[in-house]
């Protein structure tokens, strides 16, 4: 074991003879043939995307895989056709952002509260939000919360996006938090209460370390539904400088007026790529608080 | 960015001004300026004094619509340009959805003047029915009113009130692509009657020169109904619902049939965008180069056959008659509605003529331009009289040929289920077109009877 | 300000200190959550029309006896029900087998490399995540086909599989497209999960002579099983719900294996006649019971198990 994981720091053979090494990295080579092969299931969809998005127009339209003739204009033509688009990528970013941010506090303060400080009524609260989960309201939602944002004067206003944004998915967040802290075990917390720390700072230097787990979980869970969020964002805002990235992109793909397909290739690249990039970026610090993460005590 | 700002500064004076008269106090006036510069930072206060109704006083004007309008038809912004101060934007209408303008309705509000994109027999009922919108008889010029095709008028006209001021019209016609019909040995003519087109497809199928030879789109209101018109328009029941166990329908039911047995197999498949409206499997077919002859409005051809290796190869035609039919065919157009509780309501008017006469955007919508190819025509008689006086050298002939089969044409009746009757219906006629159900009409009756269980629950 | 609030620690258990860290969550909840639950369960007692400006009148449980008494209310329930038993395994196994073999890959380079794709689809918003598959299972032109029709030759152009569009192949099509777009996403669930147990107990598992699959089904599973109940629950009631992708893929053609409960509410709701929201509520309310008397299973099964 200790071999092969030495074999796969270096990346290279030793000398040994082909047939020797496969026998003795047999399952360290079976499981790197099977965690490719789902890369590569994830990345093949997304590198037809980009060859799309080089085309010209009849290629397009073939299934041939390999284009006879390409055509880089499409990309010129993304930016000239979408003049906001670079305003609708950072409210989209501004939006989730603030979004993660708050949710994420309002569900590491709840999960904790819930699990550790047991509030009268506290299971009361729980099983409402977990049956608001299942709760088809839908049919209802779109205009109640566009009474709302009219009553709080936020139509049109793209921070004023973030309050219903920070709802999709609270209910959910608090429960994952409220399901972390419950592995933290609670003579660790009942430690601290005697050494006299206070429920803040509890939370601050006990639980929140020991629920890094989780937080990255919520993260995520925001993120994907406040980066891809779409009906709200179109319902309560008018102005095109005042959307998210989304909303103007179902806008090129739908209706008549849909765009050439290697257009819309275009787009995809334009909005998936900085994600790309922000997330390489950011994946690392999840990752180092998940390795830190491990219960230290 | 700039057109919030300008909101920004407007309401600030008007709040100025406001504090002058004296009519709220200088605390009142910097929360007010404060809310209108950091938007969400003083929320209740926002709520309280009604940022809505202040900008609504002394809005510029707001027309709105809906986005593929303004993609199709990239002239738009110059005739905005006559207008300065005009705050044009995107509705938010995605899917044909009305929500957001019956919500403001009901609130007695409207952010918009004016919503570009406005179909009559798909949504005009229900906004007449939820009070949106309100009839622009007062506003409209006589000589524009008069200007109209009759046909398009009647379209737009529901109890002697003009509710839709219409702009883009579409026409259900035929396209096809020489290259591969040529291929089959065919000439250059188009087939005027079914018989002639379903024996051109089947010329296409057997000289292999395409895999396919004819697609229609399965939706009813685009291929059953332009068909039915075809032998005879006067298929409507005397509550305005289109009569699906006519002898008409039934006839074009069986067209549709013969026609499919020379398509592609998906041809009844939902289309992938639009709630499976739009994106549907014959423009997939016609684009791909792999069918020969096409009915549809002619923007639907026209889009595809930009992906073609050569566009030039696309032929436009009246959509073909029966043998003794009436030869007429659907049209709808896509048009404005004024909205009841907008504002600028003569100023819009004026906007709306500007918009609808634009001789620009009607020679980018017929000869095309490298965005897009719209082919939707204008709904005044005296464009096309001038065009005939002088044609100008961009004029494609098939502009002609569909004008003069307008006069027979109709538009599908206003109804509440207009456009609903035929996605109700559609999956029970499809048993007959599937081999499901061997009896036409006793598919059609089923069609009537879930149409009808519909209507009586609400 | 720590000594002001030590100092209410004693009384924390029934005092009002612990809903202080309750309230930001329960603010916004109450405001944009238990509002619209109120209103729909109001509405669906009424016959409240959208498009009218009549008030709407209590009809009591009339819009839950013409629902339940109609036969596309169960087709539409059972349809949603289907879709979900395609989707649900394969959503929460394979991404769990891919997280424990990246769970062991020791080089630091290679599993930043893993990770960072796992993540890929989870920026795409959905709207392109529908485009994308839209391009792969088109029948025409679409590189499946292709490769079945004119590489492998399996298929001609006459007989190729038409995956969307509400045919019998357009659910498990979206299932495949989903399970594609969680895959990584819900890896990333599941390898958090295995970073937070501690490395020693597997080991000494090992040492105690167990094998792979006693440690997964007595180390690894137990240790998951937060984020497992949490991802089963979540994405059981997600799967009943579906309905974008309904809308994209299937339309309003009510024999489409697309038309779901949640299209049929949506269809009265926002499309047919006068928009009746009142019947429409009835038909969530409906669709809402049965999910959560489905997880009220699911919840009972994993605390006995845990």
């Amino acid at each position: 074991m200790a071999r092969a994981a030495q074999l796969e720091e270096l990346g290279t053979a030793p000398p040994l003879s082909a047939g020797e090494w496969l026998r003795l990295n047999r399952a360290v080579v079976i499981r790197h043939a099977v965690i490719n092969l789902f890369m590569v299931i994830i990345l093949l969809p997304l590198a037809w995307v980009l060859l799309m998005s080089v085309k010209s127009l009849p290629d397009a339209m073939r299934g041939n895989l390999w284009p006879r003739r390409f055509d880089f204009t499409h990309y010129g033509f993304v930016f000239t056709k979408i003049e906001t688009l670079p305003i609708n990528l950072f409210n989209s970013i501004y939006v989730t952002a603030a979004t993660v941010l708050i949710t994420t506090i309002c569900a590491v303060l709840a999960g904790y509260a819930l699990v550790h400080l047991r509030p009268r009524g506290g299971p009361f609260v729980v099983a409402m939000l977990l049956a608001s989960l299942y709760f088809p309201t839908r049919v209802v939602s779109i205009i109640s919360i566009y009474e709302i944002q009219s009553f709080l004067g936020l139509i049109n206003s793209t921070s004023g996006l973030i309050l219903p944004y920070i709802t999709l998915n609270l209910a959910i967040s608090v429960l994952i938090m409220r399901s972390v802290f419950q592995l933290i075990p609670h003579e660790l917390m009942e430690a601290a209460k005697i050494d006299g720390a206070g429920p803040w700072r509890t939370l601050w230097l006990v639980g929140l370390p020991m629920a890094r787990n989780g937080l990255v979980v919520v993260f995520i869970v925001n993120f994907v539904t406040a980066w891809g969020e779409f009906l709200l964002c179109t319902t309560l805002t008018n102005d095109q400088t005042a959307r998210t990235m989304p909303v103007v992109l179902a806008g090129a793909q739908g209706g008549l007026g849909q765009w050439a397909w290697p257009r819309l290739a275009a787009v995809y690249v334009i909005v998936v790529t900085p994600g790309i990039i922000a997330f390489t970026f950011a994946q690392k610090l999840f990752f180092k608080g998940l390795a830190e993460g491990v219960v230290k005590a | 960015m700039t057109r919030r700002t300008e909101q920004e500064l407007l309401l600030r004076r008007l709040w100025r001004e406001r504090l002058l008269r004296g009519e709220i106090d200088r605390r009142t006036f910097l929360t007010n300026s404060l809310v209108a510069g950091l938007g969400m930072a003083g929320v209740g206060v926002a709520a309280k004094y009604g940022i809505g109704s202040a900008l609504a006083q002394d809005r510029p004007l707001t027309p709105t619509y809906y986005q593929w309008i303004v993609d199709l038809h990239p002239s738009i912004p110059q005739v905005n340009a006559q207008f300065p101060g005009i705050n044009a934007q995107i509705a938010p209408v995605e899917g044909f959805g009305i929500e957001r303008f019956v919500a403001e309705a009901k609130n007695g509000e409207s952010t918009w003047d004016v919503y570009v994109g406005q179909t009559p027999f798909v949504e005009m009922s229900a906004m007449i029915a939820a009070d949106v919108i309100e009839p622009w008889d007062p506003y409209i010029p006589k000589d524009v009113l008069d200007d109209m095709i009759p046909s398009i008028r009647a379209e737009n006209t529901i109890d002697g009130k003009l509710y839709g001021w219409p702009f883009l019209l579409d026409v259900i016609g035929m396209g096809w692509h020489s290259g591969i019909t040529n291929k089959a040995g065919l000439p250059d003519t188009p087939p005027a009657t079914w018989d002639e087109y379903l024996a051109n497809a089947k010329a296409v199928v057997d000289s292999g020169a395409a895999p396919f030879g004819a697609t229609f789109d399965a939706h009813g209101w685009r291929s059953l109904a332009p068909m039915t018109h075809s032998l005879d328009p006067n298929v409507y029941t005397a509550d305005g619902l289109f009569d699906f166990t006519s002898d008409q329908a039934i006839e074009a039911l069986m067209l549709m049939k013969k026609i499919m047995a020379l398509s592609h197999p998906d041809i009844l498949l939902a289309g992938a965008s639009d709630g499976g409206v739009n994106g549907t499997p014959d423009e997939v077919a016609f684009a791909a180069q792999r069918v020969g002859y096409y009915t549809k409005y002619f923007n639907a051809p026209l889009r595809m056959a930009q992906y073609w290796d050569d566009p030039g190869e696309l032929h436009l035609a009246p959509q073909p008659k029966f043998t003794g039919g009436a030869g007429s065919t659907v049209f709808w157009t896509t048009g404005c509605a004024l909205f009841k509780h907008g504002k600028n309501k003569e100023k819009v008017a004026e906007y709306i003529r500007a918009l609808t006469y634009d001789p620009q955007i009607w020679q980018d919508s017929i000869a095309g331009t490298a965005t897009g190819h719209p082919g939707q025509l204008p709904p005044y008689k005296s464009i096309y009289a001038a065009w005939d006086a002088s044609p100008p050298d961009w004029m494609p002939p098939f502009v002609g040929l569909v004008r003069s089969q307008l006069d027979q044409a109709r538009a599908i009746t206003n109804h509440i289920f207009g456009l609903q009757q035929f996605v109700i219906g559609q999956p029970y006629w499809e048993t007959y077109l599937k081999g499901e159900e061997p009896d036409p009409r006793a598919a059609m009756q089923k069609v009537v009877e879930a149409v009808q269980a519909e209507i009586k629950r609400g | 300000m720590a000594q002001a609030l030590t100092s209410r620690w004693p009384r924390a258990r029934d005092g009002i200190s612990p809903w202080l860290f309750l309230v930001p969550a329960v603010a916004f909840f109450v405001g944009y959550q238990v509002y619209p639950i109120f209103r729909v369960v109001w509405i669906s007692f009424t016959d409240y029309q959208f498009l009218t400006n009549e008030p709407a009148r209590w009809v009591g449980l009339d819009n839950y006896a013409v629902a339940l008494n109609d036969p596309l209310m169960w087709v539409s329930l059972w349809r949603a029900f289907l879709f979900t038993m395609m989707f649900l395994p394969g959503t929460i196994i394979l991404p769990l087998l891919l997280a424990i073999l990246i769970d062991r890959v020791t080089s630091p380079r290679l599993a930043t490399v893993y990770r960072v794709i796992l993540l890929i689809p989870a920026v795409i918003p959905s709207t392109l995540v529908f485009v994308l598959w839209k391009w792969m299972y088109n029948y025409q032109v679409g590189p499946i086909n292709h490769i079945l029709v004119e590489v492998l030759g399996l298929f001609t152009v006459h007989n190729a599989p038409q995956w969307l569009g509400g045919t019998s192949l357009t659910l498990p099509s979206i299932a495949i497209m989903e399970i594609w777009w969680g895959l990584g996403y819900h890896t990333i669930f599941f390898l958090a999960g295995l970073a937070a147990i501690p490395k020693e107990l597997p080991e000494a598992a090992r040492l105690d002579g167990a094998n792979e699959w006693q440690i997964f089904w007595h180390v690894t599973r137990h240790g998951l099983q937060p984020i497992m109940m949490i991802l089963i629950v979540l994405r059981f009631g997600t799967s009943m719900a579906v309905i974008d992708e309904y809308l994209i893929f299937g339309g309003f053609n009510r024999d489409s294996p697309t038309y779901t409960w949640t299209i049929y509410m949506y269809d009265q709701a926002f499309k047919l006649g006068m928009w009746r929201q009142g019947f429409a509520a009835a038909i969530g309310m409906i669709g809402a019971v049965v999910m959560m008397f489905f997880v009220a299973i699911l919840l009972y099964i994993f605390r006995r198990r845990g």
